[in-house]
């Protein structure tokens, strides 16, 4: 169970203005479930993702995971982030191991868990590659193994497909998707994409642009495999984009 | 194939190195009507004080005036090497010089000769105040500074070395550098011993930081050091002109020898040495001005014969290569006649 | 196709040396003034002759122990300053105002105190040159630190590696490489620059810059103009020898970047 209890966070700009980027933030996540956050741009979403991941701190409010609150960046919690951030330096598989290099893990052991998740991400004849020679759909595959690979609780995912062209988005939403039911984490998953968030998500929930706060939480109980052009689809689609429209709207003016 | 810009570019090239070709020897021209301006060398050694006199007294004009010198203009040197340089880019005519920095000029190229002597001896080894000395192994291991390869000191000191069975290059560190910089590299503590000219030996021992221990003409009696060189296109294309230098080098020379102290004096308001310095340098020192070129010109051979040993000529000069002594001796014959 | 690239790349090359050579004799012989210009001819003449007898062999070595000694201790220096300058704000605020005044200060201006801290030996010219290569390396492994991108460090946090000794060495120091090999390439430059200068003042009887002045004080252009072009060409061994050591070993992981 992930527990966001009352989170709020304020950013100073350099010239003194105040911006509040997330207000009154309250959300309770069941184990193993997958939720879409989506919003304007600046509403605070990939803030809140990286409270959660530890890489900020909030000015109040609590994240708790398992019973335990949130300090910092910890190992039960993987992230992937919008942007490349595979180790240039390292080879796929090096890139993969770091993490259980950083815990210890002797070297034959962690290059074999290594191996297998690079299995589950199809990229295996890849593991002595560099990720200059991987295309971006590889890189965010391999990034995924790297954030799996610590077996962690919760998978924080930043518009991880935001920049790869539209067909193979489909294919890696299908991959996340074996991923996820096959090892069941707790998956939190940044987009802008309404289409995306119903393919994917259990639940889906929107924000309003600054400050940032939950406007509307969508559940999508839509049988899974889903069929992406179905009706039930199609009307929860629309009911996300009306909801998302206001909101656009909004920051329009 | 070769491109038709290749082409273009090479014909350019080669344009211009004709087009300089051309104008390469530009040197006499100036010198045909009339003289103009002399230009000397000299270093701030009191072993040169006759340019000195010379040129305090006015008597450089004086006498060259009748033959077109409408002035005269005069250069420092630290050492010999950068004034053959000077020399060799056609810079100066005449050069009061180390017998020795010419050898290495000439055999390079250099059209000069010396007509004259100017002295001889005159520059002392002077060792740290603290290192003990009795005979020349004591040097072995340290670092000596003296003038640069090719200059007389140097020549003379690894001639001294080797004499001694010390080998200048294994032995012991033999650093070249002007004068100036030798004594802050003894004071400093940067090197033990140094092979100068006079007057900074003197000055050494004035300032407590090294004392006297060889005199250069007790490592070679009589050795030659300073000399008169002139361009050989001034000897070509002015005789004339050249005999009245060697007269007035003879007239100041002279004049020195009887009036040491105000030789003194005239070298401390040239250098800007106190007066008292020069006058103990000249005192202290081993060295003797003359004026007679042949007096210089067997060791001048000898350290012909030391440099070509040692690579720094190509070929092995010979008296004729050097020295021309026929404006000396025909004065010589005149004032006999008289 | 690529080979017949090449080979036809490398002709034009060895043409254009080819025709230079050609150039610098032709000039020479009709200037015949051999300490003006010394010809082609003589100055391999006089190469063949220091080969021969072993000379340029003592002098190579006497001055790259010279080199070898400054760059060593400019590296052992720049990179952990930079790295401090490049990580830590308040060490950079602190560090900066003293870099930037020593830095536009020429290295051979060093040399009178080179001399009179180290003495006339190796270590004086190896300051020099030190003095001459550390500003380059320390100002592009700051750069190279300063730069390391956001989310490498924030991915290395999210994956457990969270001490800073860590994150330096195994996020900010591999990202900074490339910038650091960059800085220790112009750092040889300006280093072998300053060989010829730290060794006129005669820290030894042997070295390529020592060889310079000495036969400069003797008026033999030949020799002066075979030691320039020998220095020239060590300079540009040791450039590429560290081109490709630093893309075969030391960066492999980069794509078609050229150090």
């Amino acid at each position: 169970m992930l527990l966001i209890n009352d989170i709020n966070k304020t950013y100073h700009s350099e010239e003194g203005d105040e911006v509040l980027a997330l207000s009154d933030i309250n959300l309770e996540m069941k184990d193993k479930e997958f939720v879409c956050f989506i919003g304007p741009s600046g509403c605070g979403k990939t803030t809140l993702l990286r409270i959660i991941a530890g890489l900020e701190k909030p000015d109040s409010g609590t994240i708790i995971l398992h019973d335990e609150p949130i300090k910092g960046p910890g190992p039960d919690r993987g992230m992937v982030f919008q942007e490349y951030s595979l180790f240039p330096w390292r080879t796929v598989l090096k890139n993969i191991t770091f993490s259980l290099e950083m815990k210890k893990v002797p070297k034959s052991q962690r290059e074999d868990t290594a191996r297998q998740y690079l299995e589950l991400v199809g990229l295996s004849k890849f593991a002595d590659s560099y990720p200059h020679e991987l295309s971006g759909g590889m890189k965010q595959r391999v990034a995924i193994a790297r954030a799996l690979v610590n077996d962690p609780k919760v998978l924080l995912m930043d518009e991880p497909f935001g920049a790869v062209d539209a067909q193979t988005r489909n294919r890696l939403q299908q991959e996340l998707l074996k991923i996820w039911e096959r090892d069941k984490k707790t998956l939190l998953f940044i987009t802008h994409s309404v289409d995306e968030a119903v393919y994917l998500a259990d639940r889906v929930v929107v924000f309003t642009s600054r400050p940032g706060r939950i406007k509307e939480i969508f559940k999508i109980d839509l049988p899974r495999p889903r069929d992406r052009t179905s009706v039930d689809a199609n009307v929860l689609r629309e009911r996300l984009l009306s909801s998302l429209g206001a909101e656009m709207k909004n920051t329009i003016d | 194939m070769i491109k038709p810009q290749k082409i273009f570019i090479i014909a350019i090239v080669i344009g211009l190195v004709l087009l300089s070709g051309c104008t390469a020897p530009p040197e006499e021209e100036e010198e045909t009507t009339g003289f103009g301006e002399l230009r000397f060398g000299y270093q701030p050694s009191t072993h040169q004080i006759a340019y000195m006199t010379a040129d305090a007294k006015g008597w450089w004009l004086e006498d060259l005036e009748s033959y077109g010198v409408t002035s005269t203009k005069d250069f420092l040197f630290p050492t010999g090497s950068p004034e053959m340089k000077a020399m060799l880019a056609g810079e100066i005519d005449v050069a009061y010089v180390g017998a020795t920095p010419p050898l290495s000029a000439i055999d390079q190229g250099l059209d000069a000769k010396i007509v004259a002597g100017a002295q001889v001896q005159g520059s002392d080894l002077v060792l740290a105040t603290a290192l003990p000395y009795e005979s020349p192994q004591d040097l072995k291991g340290l670092k000596i500074a003296t003038f640069p390869p090719g200059t007389l000191q140097d020549t003379v000191l690894r001639k001294w070395l080797m004499d001694n069975d010390i080998d200048p290059k294994e032995d012991l560190t033999i650093l070249g550098m002007g004068g100036a910089d030798a004594k802050t590299a003894l004071a400093s503590g940067n090197v033990d011993a140094v092979f100068l000219p006079h007057p900074s030996p003197t000055i050494i021992e004035s300032e407590g930081t090294g004392r006297v221990i060889v005199q250069s003409g007790e490592m070679w009696e009589d050795h030659a050091c300073c000399v008169v060189l002139v361009t050989d296109a001034l000897i070509r294309d002015h005789p004339e002109l050249v005999e009245q230098i060697v007269r007035t080098h003879i007239r100041a020379t002279e004049y020195n020898i009887e009036h040491p102290e105000e030789a003194a004096q005239i070298f401390a308001d040239d250098i800007g040495v106190s007066y008292e310095i020069a006058n103990k340098s000249i005192h202290d020192w081993d060295g003797t001005w003359v004026t007679d070129p042949s007096i210089e010109l067997n060791t001048t051979l000898e350290y012909a014969s030391v440099q070509y040993d040692l690579g720094y000529t190509d070929k092995l000069l010979t008296q004729d290569d050097l020295f021309d002594l026929s404006f000396y001796n025909k004065i010589m014959a005149e004032m006999v006649e008289e | 196709m690529d080979r017949g690239q090449g080979t036809k790349k490398r002709t034009l090359e060895l043409a254009s040396i080819a025709t230079a050579i050609v150039i610098w004799e032709i000039v020479a012989r009709i200037i015949d003034i051999k300490y003006i210009l010394p010809s082609f001819t003589s100055v391999v003449s006089a190469f063949i002759g220091l080969v021969q007898d072993g000379e340029l062999y003592r002098d190579i070595m006497t001055s790259l122990n010279y080199f070898v000694l400054g760059i060593g201790l400019a590296i052992l220096v720049g990179i952990p300053i930079g790295t401090m300058m490049g990580w830590f704000k308040s060490i950079d605020r602190a560090v900066d105002p003293i870099i930037e005044m020593i830095r536009p200060i020429p290295p051979l201006a060093w040399i009178p105190f080179a001399i009179l801290w180290f003495g006339l030996n190796k270590y004086a010219a190896g300051f020099v040159i030190f003095v001459g290569a550390v500003f380059p390396i320390l100002i592009n492994t700051y750069t190279g630190f300063k730069n390391t991108p956001k989310v490498l460090v924030e991915s290395g946090k999210v994956l457990g590696c969270v001490k800073n000794k860590d994150i330096i060495l195994r996020i900010a120091l591999p990202s900074a490489l490339p910038s650091i090999a960059t800085g220790i390439r112009v750092g040889m430059g300006v280093g072998w620059m300053c060989v010829v200068a730290a060794e006129i003042f005669g820290v030894s009887t042997y070295g390529i810059g020592r060889k310079i002045w000495f036969w400069n004080d003797l008026h033999h252009m030949d020799m002066v103009l075979t030691y320039m072009l020998v220095l020239g060409m060590i300079a540009l061994i040791i450039d590429r020898a560290f081109r490709y050591l630093v893309q075969v070993w030391w960066l492999k992981w980069q794509s078609g970047v050229v150090v």
